[in-house]
């Protein structure tokens, strides 16, 4: 299959499966509307009855934002004008390549988050493999099923992550490239350099994270129960075929981008509380479950090449008898 | 209050008299070849000129080195007499981490240590002094002061001893011979790649007083004060480099070897700073304004912000317009614009007729904090208080960079009212502007931000080089311009003006105290104006007043309205509070803010909704705004709710982010 139809199919299957988005939104937004309430209850107290709750609620009030921003803590430090409209992506992405620090409890909320999403990943993988609707039992079966294999393979790929952002980020800019603009006096050069760090630094990401997507593939979709045995078959497809496996990831992520241009575009300002308020909080969820739409299509266009290239198209390992129904049962 | 103002005058007056006949010894006494002045002898002086250099400097680009030679004409303008001289010595600052300076630096939270190939030094290596009675070699004289803390590592002061007193009124000749190394950027001053900015880079001498020298160590939190006279000043820099200083151009001519020599001078000032690179492009332009003498402006821009030369020129005519109409006219008929090579360090600061900018390479067309426009108006509107008024730094450096401060914020609103707030991500490459936060001169360009940190700092009263080394600017920058801009507010801009023009016009090439400046305040304003000046600047009290309680209840068909407001602060200033009613009247109770609490109440046909202390911000110290209105309409929870739904978003995407590896 070419690219584009392996993109097509994807996108078609990830179509096929809206219930998908909605429960990994679902689960995005449970995972921050706690913390969203503990900031609402910091914004409540410190407005109290004062009357310029008006000034703050109706548009953008910057001495208010920075008398809140001296006297907050916790998870309202993070409060700023960074996390207004797009700000908030850029602001997100900086610091991700930039090893920004966040308030504690943004990143306990980070690692539970992804502790769910390791949990469901295994039905959505399943899921998208079989290519058609299963019930809940059977979506959250896979889920147990393949959770602890899920997690091996994630506390191995943890440990390359956690190398390539801790030793190999530290060296990368706070060595190589300090020491290459320690006397270069064009910021724009600097920058160049900088931006050339970001692309050393995340290619190999880019790598690592492929070579663990077709890792859940396969132990996903051939029932693989160990996490190096997965992490060798999938080293070993994508020597078989690298070049399409890559283009295929760089495509999905040049989609990607374009999900970001977009809201980049039409992202929501400060702006005042009423119902452009709300609007612009639809509008953000749907980039939200936009941004999941993406990570779904990365899934299933790995599982759809993955699959093109068995022998046994459509292949996916034999699901566990239950009765009274069960993909097996109908199967017999 | 002592009458300083008359005596500082009437000095003034006194020393002018003795002007024509410095200038015909400076112009023929120079055996060590250092170029005479070009200047007729005879051009009327602004100042008192009892400090003039004719300087003569080499640099090696290659060892990053500086030799050069000097000589000072110098004059006692003081009631005594004295038997030594006292030199800064700024760069031995940086020679290592057990100066004064760098010690201040580590309790600030920089990092202590200095690499070697990165210090900087001045080594002395000849002094001699030339009288009636000829010319002896004191070199062996010198030794190390500290006045301020008696760090003997401290080696940023020198003095030697003379042969002989200088009497009152009496006169020297000083040849000083140094080498120095340059130091990569630190404190604005020092070498990155082609780039040079040279500041604070010759001995200079202090300044004698009724009292004894003045001549403070090198702090980390002060900046510089010495006396006014001509400088005269050879460079020698590699042939095809640029030359931005001080003063004008003279002259420039081969010198062989590589290099070129550039000659400047400069009458009436009390510094000189020099930079160079082969990197500059330079523009030039022209300050006009009926009423104000013109300026020849001169731009060194760094070949990554062409594009952006208006936006500099805009922000230093303002200046010199604003400036010039509010206080007085700039003299000087020239300004040299630099903007410094990135990292340089040397953004955003001042001297005699040269200031540099700073901008970076992505900026929005927008008016933002890290657009030239707010630092090139802020260093050329140094021209007119650390240039002309010429006050000490070191012991009162809110009478520059706090006036400075707060006048620069005013311009700002005038010349530059659309400025918005701006964030920078990857690594602070890549701008985004927010176009609906705007930034108000009340509270942005005052930086009520950063005194918010320094609140309980020290007072303004304080010797500025005895400031705490972290929060020491947030006293004399922020603090200062919000007090003034509060002063301003409670007495009005034409009293403030005509104070600060009456401040100025007296003051020039003064060397004025604060005692100057508050006599000077008292009798234009022609008040009391003790209940806006005492407290915010004896005291680091804090400054909050709130409105504690706001009740509005129906009683025989009436409502009865009582509001309580508290100063919460320990800072006192007069303020009002103003409480509106629903059917739209107001009442105004003013309030002198000395106690701690006070009820007002009022009984009318109209429920009240909101209550409001300093409703017109002229407090503008007050650390906490929000506590200063209560309202029984509140919309907190549409605030928070809007707040929260953002800080949501942000979250989310976050930790999709964090997925994305999964």
């Amino acid at each position: 299959m070419t690219i584009p139809r392996l993109l097509a199919d994807a996108m078609a299957q990830v179509r096929r499966a809206p219930l998908l988005v909605a429960g990994l939104w679902l689960v995005t937004a449970a995972a921050s509307l706690p913390l969203a309430l503990v900031v609402w209850n910091d914004v409540a107290t410190e407005l109290g009855s004062s009357a310029r709750g008006a000034t703050v609620a109706a548009g953008g009030d910057y001495d208010w934002v920075q008398e809140f921003g001296f006297g907050a803590t916790g998870v309202s430090t993070a409060l700023t004008p960074r996390v207004v409209g797009f700000a908030a992506v850029l602001d997100n992405a900086s610091g991700f390549v930039d090893r920004q620090p966040r308030p504690l409890l943004v990143t306990v909320a980070a690692v539970g988050y992804l502790l769910a999403m390791v949990f469901l990943t295994g039905g959505v993988l399943d899921r998208l493999a079989r290519r058609r609707p299963l019930r809940a039992h059977g979506f959250f079966g896979a889920c147990g099923g393949l959770c602890p294999r899920l997690i091996r393979l994630g506390l191995l790929s943890a440990i390359a992550y956690a190398l390539l952002a801790g030793p190999y980020h530290a060296w990368l800019f706070d060595t190589i490239i300090d020491r290459a603009t320690r006397d270069v006096t064009a910021e724009r050069s600097v920058f160049m350099a900088q931006l050339l760090g970001y692309v050393a630094w995340l290619v190999p990401l880019g790598a690592v994270n492929l070579l663990f997507d077709y890792a859940k593939v396969r132990a996903v979709v051939e029932d693989r129960r160990s996490a190096f045995g997965a992490l060798a078959a999938a080293a070993r497809f994508l020597r078989s075929d690298w070049r399409r496996a890559v283009l295929l990831y760089v495509s999905t992520l040049l989609m990607l981008g374009m999900v970001i241009a977009l809201y980049a575009v039409v992202a929501p300002g400060v702006g005042g509380a009423g119902a452009g308020m709300w609007a612009g909080f639809v509008l953000s969820q749907l980039y939200i479950a936009a941004r999941l739409t993406m990570k779904l299509l990365f899934w299933s266009a790995e599982i759809t090449f993955f699959q093109s290239r068995l022998a046994h198209a459509g292949y996916v390992r034999r699901a566990a008898p239950a009765w009274p129904e069960s993909p097996t049962a109908e199967s017999l | 209050m002592p009458d300083y103002s008359v005596r500082v005058a009437a000095n003034i007056t006194a020393m002018r008299g003795r002007y024509h006949a410095i200038l015909v010894a400076f112009a023929g006494a120079l055996a060590w070849g250092a170029p005479v002045s070009a200047q007729p002898a005879d051009a009327p002086a602004r100042s008192p000129r009892n400090a003039n250099y004719a300087i003569a400097a080499q640099l090696d680009a290659r060892s990053h080195r500086l030799t050069g030679t000097e000589r000072i004409v110098w004059r006692n303008v003081t009631s005594r007499a004295t038997s030594e001289l006292q030199f800064h010595l700024y760069w031995n600052a940086w020679k290592d981490a057990r100066s004064t300076f760098m010690r201040e630096q580590a309790v600030a939270g920089s990092p202590p240590a200095i690499a070697p190939r990165d210090a900087g030094s001045i080594d002395v290596t000849s002094v001699r002094v030339t009288t009636d009675a000829g010319t002896t070699d004191i070199t062996s004289t010198r030794a190390f002061l500290a006045p301020d803390d008696g760090n003997s590592d401290d080696r940023t002061v020198m003095q030697v001893s003379l042969p002989a007193p200088v009497v009152p009124g009496g006169s020297l000749t000083i040849d000083v011979a140094w080498t120095s190394v340059v130091p990569r950027p630190i404190a604005r001053t020092g070498v990155i790649g082609d780039f040079y900015f040279v500041a604070q880079w010759f001995p200079k001498l202090g300044v004698l007083q009724d009292g004894g020298w003045n001549c403070h160590q090198f702090h980390a939190t002060t900046e510089f004060f010495s006396d006014y006279g001509v400088y005269d000043v050879t460079l020698t820099v590699p042939s095809g480099w640029t030359v931005g200083a001080t003063g004008r151009q003279q002259d420039r001519r081969d010198a062989g070897r590589g290099n070129t020599v550039h000659r400047y001078y400069q009458e009436d000032v009390h510094d000189f700073a020099w930079t160079t690179s082969p990197e500059f492009i330079e523009r030039t332009a022209r300050f006009d304004e009926p009423g104000l003498p013109p300026v020849d402006m001169r731009l060194l821009l760094m070949p990554e912000h062409l594009g952006q030369e208006e936006r500099h020129f805009a922000a230093a005519k303002s200046a010199l317009r604003r400036f010039g109409q509010w206080f007085g006219p700039y003299p000087y008929g020239h300004l040299t614009i630099v903007d410094p090579a990135f990292r340089s360090e040397a953004e955003g600061m001042e001297y005699p007729t040269l200031i540099t900018a700073g901008t970076r390479w992505l900026v929005p067309r927008v008016v933002t904090i890290n657009t030239p426009e707010e630092v090139t108006l802020h260093e050329a509107g140094h021209q007119f208080w650390y240039g002309i008024v010429g006050t000490n730094e070191f012991e009162a450096a809110w009478m520059d960079e706090g006036i400075n401060t707060w006048a620069t914020a005013r311009a700002m609103a005038e010349d530059f009212p659309q400025a918005y707030h701006e964030e920078r991500f990857f690594g602070g490459f890549v701008p985004w502007s927010f176009h609906e936060l705007p930034l108000r001169r009340e509270t942005f360009w005052n930086r009520l931000a950063g005194y918010r940190r320094a609140v309980r700092s020290d007072p303004l009263t304080t010797p500025s080089y005895l400031l705490s080394p972290a929060l020491g600017r947030f006293i004399t920058y922020n603090k200062t311009a919000l007090w003034l801009n509060s002063v301003e507010r409670a007495i009005g801009w034409p009293t403030m003006q005509r104070i600060f023009s009456a401040f100025f016009t007296r003051f020039q090439f003064g060397h004025p105290a604060p005692a100057d400046f508050f006599a000077t305040a008292a009798a234009v304003a022609g008040r009391d104006l003790s209940p806006y000046l005492d407290d915010p600047y004896k005291t680091s009290n804090v400054f909050d007043y709130g409105i504690e309680r706001l009740r509005s209840d129906r009683e025989d068909g009436q409502f009865r309205t009582s509001v309580t407001v508290r100063r919460y602060g320990e800072g006192v200033f007069p303020v009002s509070v103003v409480v509106t009613f629903e059917n739209g009247d107001q009442i105004t109770e003013p309030w002198d803010g000395r106690d701690r609490w006070r009820d007002f109440s009022d009984t009318r046909g109209s429920r009240a909704v909101t209550a409001v202390v300093d409703a017109d911000e002229t407090l503008l110290l007050d650390i906490n705004r929000t506590n200063n209105s209560r309202t029984l309409q509140p919309e907190a929870d549409a605030a928070a709710t809007k707040w929260s739904l953002k800080w949501m978003v942000w979250l989310q995407d976050h930790l999709l982010s964090w997925a994305f590896f999964l």
